[in-house]
């Protein structure tokens, strides 16, 4: 990691998330399609590319889920802001064809 | 500083001098005679000039006329002066050129953002249609490597899911961290992110993840958090990044204290996070 204190070369610059910070999934309920996405890690020897669906299964089941969040807040949270999956770069896989390469 | 210039020899020197001698021409020795009298030289002579050197003051301004030239020469004053003016106004264009570079320094940084936009360092923009659009660059693969840091005084586990994972530029990932608060108190944890190596950090993109913003650990609670990201396929076509193919990734927990708001990094701090933000 940069020890950021050389003054004159460049530091690295953080920036924000595109669609901000993901609320916590405090009752694990989208955890078992977490352990779905994490066992078609391991068995595909950490590829992304073949384990798409599942982390798409997963984005779903945190668009849908609605956290009932403390009485101060709305009454009702979502885990993830719904957006269209091609937004989210699965336009490929949403005809349920899977990207295997 | 000795020799001519000492208090008592001064007194010698500069006894005769009065601007009344531009008047007319007198003779050095009529001007130099009462300086050299017995009283002025010798043991008592220095008394007195010390007496008088403490009472002995210059001309004020108000006495003598403001700065005459040097040369008795008629014919070379009118040249000096000349030369006077020219250098008075040449010395104030310089000062003024002085402070208009100082000025445009200071103007040079805002200018810069205005005109071109860029905030912070020069980084491929990005936008949500992007994504849509974007086509992964399927010969190219990247291993990207998790770090997981903690600071000192937050007592929480943190750690990665998975070491490593590999992807493409272009494709979207999705990782695992996994935080617990092992304490019996909730404690609030604000993250950070740095990316190695720095070149590739501009490429890489994060369209969610849980930095930048409070998270809450009750007691005794474990949690999962994702980072939803993805590499610009326009990391393929740079030249500098042929090379790399390990991307780390690393997330730091400090805890925040209750209501305590973290600027969001950027040059504009007024920017507000919400889920369907876009930048």
């Amino acid at each position: 990691m940069s020890t950021a204190m050389n003054f004159g070369s460049k530091s690295f610059q953080p920036r924000p998330p595109d669609k901000g910070s993901f609320p916590l999934d405090h009752f694990g309920e989208c955890k078992s399609f977490k352990e779905k996405f994490m066992k078609c890690l391991r068995d595909n020897n950490f590829e992304n590319a073949l384990c798409r669906n599942e982390s798409k299964e997963y984005l779903e089941c945190r668009m849908e889920r609605q956290v009932p969040a403390s009485p101060l807040t709305f009454p009702f949270r979502q885990l993830m802001a719904q957006e269209p999956l091609e937004k989210l770069g699965f336009g490929d896989l949403i005809d349920g064809k899977s990207d295997k390469n | 500083m000795g020799g001519l210039w000492r208090p008592a020899w001064r007194r010698v020197v500069f006894c005769g001098w009065s601007w009344s001698h531009l008047g007319r021409p007198t003779r050095a020795a009529e001007r130099a005679e009462p300086c050299l009298r017995p009283g002025r030289s010798g043991p008592a002579g220095t008394e007195q000039g010390l007496r008088r050197l403490g009472t002995w003051r210059r001309p004020s301004p108000a006495e003598q006329p403001a700065r005459r030239p040097k040369s008795t020469n008629p014919y070379t004053r009118s040249q000096e002066e000349d030369w006077r003016r020219r250098n008075k106004t040449v010395l104030t264009y310089m000062a003024a050129a002085a402070v208009g570079m100082l000025g445009a320094a200071y103007a040079a940084v805002p200018l810069y953002r205005l005109t071109t936009g860029l905030g912070g360092s020069a980084v491929a923009g990005h936008a949500s249609d992007q994504i849509e659009n974007m086509v992964p660059v399927k010969d190219r693969i990247i291993k990207i490597t998790f770090n997981a840091d903690v600071h000192a005084s937050l007592q929480w586990n943190f750690r990665p899911q998975q070491t490593e994972i590999y992807v493409v530029p272009g494709e979207t990932a999705l990782a695992f961290y996994k935080a617990k608060n092992p304490t019996d108190k909730p404690v609030i944890g604000i993250s950070t992110y740095n990316v190695v190596p720095f070149e590739a950090g501009q490429y890489f993109n994060k369209i969610q993840c849980f930095c930048f913003e409070e998270q809450r650990l009750n007691p005794q609670e474990e949690v999962d958090m994702p980072v939803f990201f993805y590499i610009d396929p326009e990391f393929a076509e740079d030249p500098r990044m042929v090379n790399v193919d390990l991307i780390t990734l690393s997330y730091t927990f400090f805890e925040a204290k209750e209501g305590h708001t973290l600027p969001v990094p950027g040059y504009n701090s007024n920017q507000q996070l919400s889920p369907a933000s876009n930048l």
